[in-house]
């Protein structure tokens, strides 16, 4: 099969960034590149799936740029990238305007505000996701317990709990990897 | 605001974009502590209302820095801050991408990934203490936060936007019956 040229890589990018409302971005991802335009076999996605997200950084733009240079080099990663972020850019700057156009009536606030809270509902569930994954393991249900209390309770920076705490719990990681085989 | 703000701006995300374990998430809350309670650039109830935006709208939820940077300085802190955001991470991933063997590198991913990850979910947690802190953690608040946390982890083919709008309406109906201020 011929690789995509990187006129169709931004396109394609574009319509998964202009379609992604709410989250389940990694879903269209694998919809495009796999099941439709067979460009990305499934091993090779859950492979960029999981450095896309142990490294920092938005998983699924780590994700769309991993496939980029993969289908067309640098310039492939610079379109995806592109064609991804186009939409979401504009349409955070044109929601917020609007709402600041809006922030006269407090009807609109109000609006706004349940929102906000529903959202933070979403992420408490991947907050509780994340500590589900980790429930057998004390020693990162700790990591965890540290970071949320330092940062989030104490109001420590962040920059020096995660220097600290990323070589501890990515050695207790090793240790428990060799341990288990 | 001044062209040495926006600078500083800059400076206090390129550092958090080399921190997002797990995505953006992991930022909220330093976000918060930094631009709305230590140098006061915005208000806690402009920043409730971008962070509504930012999840309302398409896209990762790290739009929340290019929503900020605009909020603060217009276009140019839109382009900006979104850059400072994407670039040094992305340009990290690109590079690890680059150099790793994706298939012999299985066991160091397993590694760094079992690692972060509890860090990225504490810091998740840290950020909706601190949303939840700037919303006033008054009943209503909680009461949406915890029913759209339900919803979406009983029905998991609910969409997210359903959610958080129906999060708003709830807020809003609460508010013409004025059972909210």
């Amino acid at each position: 099969m011929a690789a995509p040229t990187a006129a169709s890589l931004f396109f394609t990018c574009f319509k998964i960034g202009s379609l992604s409302f709410g989250g389940g971005l990694s879903g269209w991802i694998h919809r495009e590149f796999v099941e439709r335009h067979g460009w990305i076999d499934d091993e090779d996605f859950a492979a960029q799936l999981a450095l896309a997200q142990m490294l920092p950084g938005a998983n699924v733009v780590n994700l769309v740029i991993g496939f980029g240079e993969r289908l067309r080099g640098p310039v492939g990663a610079l379109a995806c990238l592109g064609g991804f972020l186009l939409t979401p850019f504009f349409a955070v700057i044109g929601l917020a305007s609007v709402m600041d156009l809006l922030a006269h009536s407090r009807g609109v606030e109000v609006m706004l505000e349940g929102v906000a809270f529903a959202a933070i509902g979403m992420l408490v569930v991947m907050c509780g996701k994340g500590v589900m994954r980790s429930r057998r393991n004390a020693e990162a249900l700790l990591v965890t317990a540290g970071a949320a209390v330092a940062v989030g309770i104490l109001g420590w920076s962040m920059l020096p709990v995660v220097l600290v705490l990323a070589p501890v719990s990515v050695a207790l990681a090793a240790r428990r990897v060799r341990r288990d085989g | 605001m001044d062209e040495d703000d926006l600078l500083a701006l800059i400076l206090v995300l390129l550092p958090l974009s080399l921190l997002s374990i797990g995505g953006g998430t992991a930022i909220i809350a330093e976000l918060e502590g930094e631009i709305v309670r230590a140098r006061q650039w915005i208000t806690p109830h402009d920043f409730l209302q971008l962070f509504a935006v930012s999840r309302a709208a398409p896209g990762p939820g790290v739009m929340l820095a290019t929503l900020i940077g605009w909020k603060m300085a217009g276009w140019e802190g839109a382009v900006l801050a979104t850059l400072a955001l994407f670039l040094p991470s992305s340009l990290l991933f690109y590079g690890v991408y680059r150099a790793s063997n994706q298939h012999r590198a299985k066991r160091w991913h397993r590694v760094l990934r079992e690692g972060l990850a509890p860090i990225g979910t504490g810091l998740m947690i840290a950020g909706v203490l601190a949303i939840m802190r700037i919303s006033g953690g008054g009943g209503v608040s909680i009461g949406i936060t915890l029913a759209a946390a339900a919803v979406l982890y009983h029905y998991s083919n609910v969409p997210p936007l359903a959610v958080i709008l129906g999060g708003g309406c709830l807020h809003y109906g609460l508010w013409l019956v004025d059972f909210v201020v």
